[in-house]
């Protein structure tokens, strides 16, 4: 109670105090000084509600000075200090976003055009996607049904910067005053949260991650003391534990294998110090078949390409089988293969899945009434009605899950080859399935922003995973289940909770959609591929970007693999290559070097070079194979690092 | 100015034309502007949501099907009728002076009869797929399956990608490593090394015949050395000015360097002879298009072989003194680059000279080494070394057969230390002065 009545009188303390001080620093003169104090003061005190009512009162002969001011801001941003340019530069996408909404609020549509044009070029290379979104605003009523302007006048974009170039900003604002400079002074106290904080010495991350401005919420979230996670691998239930000893010392008795099997499960096996708790993820009591995979799993382990550079100076590269597919006429959505690669499965824009049988075998099915074409080496799936996107084999082989543009996730069971269940609960088109490292529980992002987790056991979602801004356009599992990894159109790649169902982390630093997602064996690094062709590693642990792979030609790139202990990684694309990935290089050194380029730079490069000639790539590009007009869906390391490639031939 | 300015829906007259075509007449121009700034919106919006459909179908083309799809989700109901598998025709039509253009598609109309009555079209095939290998251990196997390089390079690069790789480790810290291949040499090269190497070791430099046929040989390679030849030098001089002037011979530089080392450590006795090698080092030092800077831990163990040599016929002092300005000039070229280059020489040159069971010629040798590496190495190593040395030294310079070498090592003492200090060496000039 007393502490309810203490509050109002501190703050009024707090104003009566404010108005003190600028009565002091006016007296004194100390005219930015209290421009500042002022600045900031308003900002703390002004409720964020800051919409477009608000501007409707601003007179309407400032609307013409928009271009002008933006203009000269533009002008006197570019004539700035290199040193200062990376963070004024925070200002200037949002400001000419909201220069851009206000105009429409205005009712100047023509004037909007014209400032839009006129300005957009330099924005392009970073936010071509939300520009893209905006350019066709035209009426008021327009800004409130878009989602990327609603982003802007909703949230306050939350922009770091140094005293010394705030001050440089504030004074110049106040310098043009007259033609404007009061106008973006407003935009920034209505739309800006500022933390100014002195710059952080070079070279450390957050300075390159200016591409992406983060919005107020995101912001708290980078800005929260980072949670410990619990990135160890999952240990093995005891039971199942000591039945796989069993076995495996047998076999290291009776059979003759190069290393021995028992004590390497031990190695593979043991706990980390942040490792969950067993019962962190309720699972099924195991069954005989997992024990005979925990087996495998060892035995392969023990056979296995060794990949990377090791300590050789030549590297070890993989292996590369790919699966061409014909006669799909351009409607081929989505490649799976099955674990231990006998099985692969393909997505239809027909509403089908295709299943075809690797090895020769007939896919006999344990239901009398499905053999009645007699037995034949594919099968063709039907359920759906919409157009498959997703598709993923559960990790016993024994099912196979399925997305779809209906809405709705199939569970399909493999001994008998027909729909088991169908899972409603996503209002739109389903994007992308996965299933769970142990199987059980699987995700599905949705183009209703969302993602979910499911039991196979449940036909409605466990947890609903809400924040994206925009699609949710792939899943993937943290390889001891406990969290999920989600890529959005939104530029940013989300880290879950999977028990709490909570967000953990937010990783940005990509300039286009996210497509492809994979997550390091050992759990450590996140990486994740866009519709921008690059490739980025981010360390989970740290939330800090590592380093950005280049190197894939224009387009999306479809898949990511790791390989078994997570030397290589391996990505495809619409370009019609697989290609090989060091990820020691520039990641594990106590020291990485710094990225040759910060992001603007690279970008601007990249621009140059496809007018001029070749991508450039970078140090860590070791292998390119490129396939006959095959764009690559799909690839997968098999347990024994052989990689399995999968794409549609286009004619 | 504006791109968006003079869309298709700014006039707003589309937006009329369609009303009139569903039945309002009188579009108020305000409506219709507004109207047609709403359309251009939608039309963006539909747009922007079938290219979501088109990236997940994996497609770099939008079809009709994405449209549909895009109206679906948007809560539209989609057009029906139009479908992928035809591409649309759409029609330019120009309407008189106004220069509005319309774009019409081209639709056929389908006789119900007739299709009804055609066959049923065939159907389409199987989808299936064939299995090859992209790639085996890191290499693409030449299979009809996989693009030959040519069909790639003819791609645009921007679409085919990056084609450049790292698959060594050159790019870390480790050395890099060089295959380890055979070092050839052009026939030529060859001819020529044989002909200089014969021209350089022949006994007797008057031999005429041999020297003739290399002189007409060299003179070949060179006939801007044709003016020269009124002197009629050997055919010694002539490889030497050749290798001290001819260009391209860097490849050749390791095997002359061999041939100086083998030379001198077969013909260790023999003046002339390492005097010629020590010619062919220097010729090879001066020619400005060979760089013999990697051969310097070869070159100058021959010099100093040469140098402190235990026996040289006749005492070889003159050898022994263009070995010494050799090494000199090599010290001052090369000793920036090697660091090591000095101390080690001094280093090596103080063991020398303190084993008095040297021959008091290769004793002078050393002398006139030290003295070469500048008056402070002669401080240190014979100045303060003199005292205790100068006493069994001078023994053996006593005896009848040694005269000659004694007097040469005096005077090449008396020479080194006075070149150092004067205010140290006054004692050790007496001392020489004194074993006399």
């Amino acid at each position: 109670m007393s502490t309810a009545n203490t509050r109002p009188q501190g703050n009024m303390g707090l104003d009566e105090l404010n108005r003190i001080v600028l009565e002091f620093l006016h007296k004194k003169g100390y005219s930015r000084t209290e421009a500042m104090l002022r600045l900031e003061s308003s900002r703390s005190t002004v409720p964020s509600l800051a919409t477009r009512g608000l501007t409707a009162a601003v007179p309407l002969a400032g609307a013409d000075s928009y271009a002008k001011t933006y203009a000269l801001l533009q002008e006197w941003f570019e004539s700035s200090l290199d040193m200062y340019q990376p963070e004024l530069s925070r200002f200037m996408y949002p400001l000419f976003v909201h220069m851009f909404i206000e105009l429409i609020n205005l009712g100047e549509p023509l004037m909007a055009c014209e400032f839009f044009d006129k300005f957009c070029e330099s924005h392009e290379l970073l936010h071509s996607q939300d520009l893209q979104a905006i350019k066709g605003i035209r009426l008021p009523q327009h800004v409130s049904e878009n989602s990327v302007a609603q982003r802007f006048v909703t949230r306050r974009c939350r922009v770091q910067i140094s005293p010394t170039a705030f001050d440089l900003l504030l004074h110049f604002l106040h310098s043009i005053e007259a033609v404007g400079g009061s106008t973006i002074i407003r935009l920034i106290n209505q739309h800006f949260s500022l933390v100014i904080k002195p710059k952080q010495a070079a070279g450390s991350s957050t300075d390159d991650d200016d591409e992406a401005n983060d919005f107020g919420d995101l912001g708290e979230l980078e800005n929260a003391p980072k949670k410990p996670l619990q990135l160890g691998i999952m240990p093995v239930d005891p039971d199942l534990k000591a039945e796989v000893l069993a076995t495996l010392e047998y076999k290291d008795k009776n059979e003759k294998y190069d290393t021995e099997l028992a004590p390497r499960f031990e190695e593979m096996t043991k706990p980390e110090s942040d490792s969950p708790a067993v019962d962190a993820i309720p699972l099924p009591k195991f069954k005989p078949r997992d024990v005979e995979a925990a087996v495998q799993r060892v035995i392969d382990s023990t056979q296995m390409a060794k990949l990377g550079f090791g300590h050789k100076q030549q590297a070890a590269l993989p292996s590369v089988a790919m699966y061409t597919f014909h006669n799909t006429y351009d409607d081929m959505n989505c490649v799976a293969f099955s674990e231990d690669s006998t099985l692969a499965a393909g997505g239809f824009a027909d509403s089908y899945v295709m299943l075809w049988e690797l090895q020769g075998h007939k896919l006999h099915s344990s239901l009398p009434s499905e053999n009645s074409d007699g037995p034949t080496s594919t099968r063709r799936l039907i359920g759906h009605s919409g157009a498959v996107y997703g598709l993923s084999f559960s990790p016993d082989k024994r099912t196979l899950l399925t997305c779809s543009e209906d809405k709705t996730v199939r569970l399909w069971s493999m001994d008998t080859y027909t729909s088991l269940v169908a899972y409603r609960g996503h209002t739109e088109p389903i994007w992308d399935v996965a299933f769970g490292p142990f199987g059980h529980y699987f995700a599905t992002a949705s183009h209703d922003q969302t993602a979910m987790l499911w039991s196979t056991d449940h036909i409605y979602p466990l947890r609903i995973f809400a924040g994206h801004m925009s699609d949710v356009e792939c899943v993937c599992f943290h390889p001891n289940g406990c969290y999920l990894f989600t890529g959005s159109a939104d530029k940013t790649v989300r880290m879950w909770d999977v028990a709490k169902g909570v967000c953990v982390r937010v990783f940005m630093g990509h300039a286009g959609p996210v497509t492809a997602l994979a997550c390091s064996p050992n759990g450590r690094w996140i990486v994740a591929a866009g519709e921008d062709a690059a490739i980025v590693v981010w360390d989970i642990a740290l939330g800090q970007r590592l380093k950005r792979m280049r190197g894939h030609g224009k387009g999306p790139i479809y898949s990511l693999a790791f390989s078994m202990q997570g030397e290589v990684l391996v990505s495809c694309g619409a370009d019609c290559t697989v290609r090989v990935w060091d990820m020691q290089r520039n990641t594990l050194e106590a020291n990485p070097a710094l990225e040759p380029h910060d992001a603007l730079n690279n970008g601007s490069e990249q621009v140059q070079d496809e007018k001029k000639k070749e991508v450039q790539s970078t140090t860590d590009h070791m292998a390119v194979f490129n396939t006959k007009q095959t764009p690559v869906y799909k690839v997968q390391f098999t347990s024994k690092n052989l990689v399995l490639a999968g794409g549609a031939f286009i004619p | 100015m504006s791109r968006q300015g003079t869309t298709l829906w700014s006039h707003s007259d589309t937006v009329k034309d369609v009303a009139e075509a569903i039945g309002i007449p009188a579009l108020s121009d305000d409506v219709s502007k507004a109207m047609a700034m709403d359309v251009e919106y939608r039309l963006h919006e539909v747009i922007e949501q079938a290219r979501k459909f088109m990236r997940h179908s994996k497609r770099r083309t939008l079809t009709t099907r994405d449209i549909s799809s895009a109206l679906k989700v948007l809560n539209v109901e989609p057009l029906y009728g139009y479908d992928s598998d035809r591409a649309l025709k759409f029609k330019e039509a120009l309407l008189g002076s106004a220069q509005t253009v319309y774009y019409i598609d081209e639709e056929d109309e389908v006789d119900l009869e007739k299709l009804i009555a055609e066959p049923i079209p065939k159907i389409p095939r199987e989808p299936t797929y064939t299995a090859h290998w992209l790639a085996v251990e890191g290499v693409q196997p030449a299979i009809p399956q996989n693009p030959h390089v040519g069909e790639i390079r003819v791609m645009e690069p921007s679409l085919r990608g990056s084609q450049v790789t790292y698959s060594t480790s050159k790019l870390g810290q480790e050395a890099e490593v060089k295959p380890l291949v055979k070092h050839m040499i052009s026939k030529e090269l060859q001819l020529y090394f044989d002909r200089i190497v014969a021209a350089l070791i022949e006994d007797t430099p008057s031999d005429v015949s041999k020297g003739v046929s290399n002189d007409t040989n060299i003179v070949e390679k060179q006939p801007n050395q044709d003016a020269m030849d009124i002197n009629e030098p050997t055919s010694k001089e002539i490889a030497l000015l050749s290798l001290r002037n001819d260009p391209g011979l860097h490849q050749l530089t390791p095997y002359f360097v061999q041939l100086v080392q083998e030379k001198i450590s077969t013909d260790l006795t023999n003046p002339e002879i390492l005097k010629t090698m020590l010619d062919v080092i220097d010729s090879l030092l001066h020619n400005q298009t060979v760089y013999v800077g990697s051969y310097i831990h070869q070159i100058v163990p021959c010099v100093l072989t040469v140098l402190v040599s235990q026996h040289i016929q006749g005492g070889g002092y003159e050898v022994r003194d263009y070995a010494a300005s050799m090494l000199r000039s090599i010290v001052k070229e090369f000793s920036p680059q090697y660091t090591n280059l000095r101390p080690r020489l001094t280093r090596t040159l103080l063991k020398g000279f303190l084993d008095i069971q040297r021959s008091l010629e290769s004793q002078y040798g050393i002398v006139k080494g030290v003295e070469a590496l500048g008056p402070e190495v002669t401080l240190v190593i014979i100045v303060y070394n003199l005292s205790a040395w100068i006493e069994p030294i001078s023994e053996i310079g006593q005896r009848e057969s040694e005269k000659d070498a004694w007097s040469h090592l005096r005077t090449a003492l008396t020479e080194a230390i006075s070149k150092a200090p004067e205010s140290e060496t006054a004692e050790a000039l007496k001392l020489v002065s004194e074993a006399m």
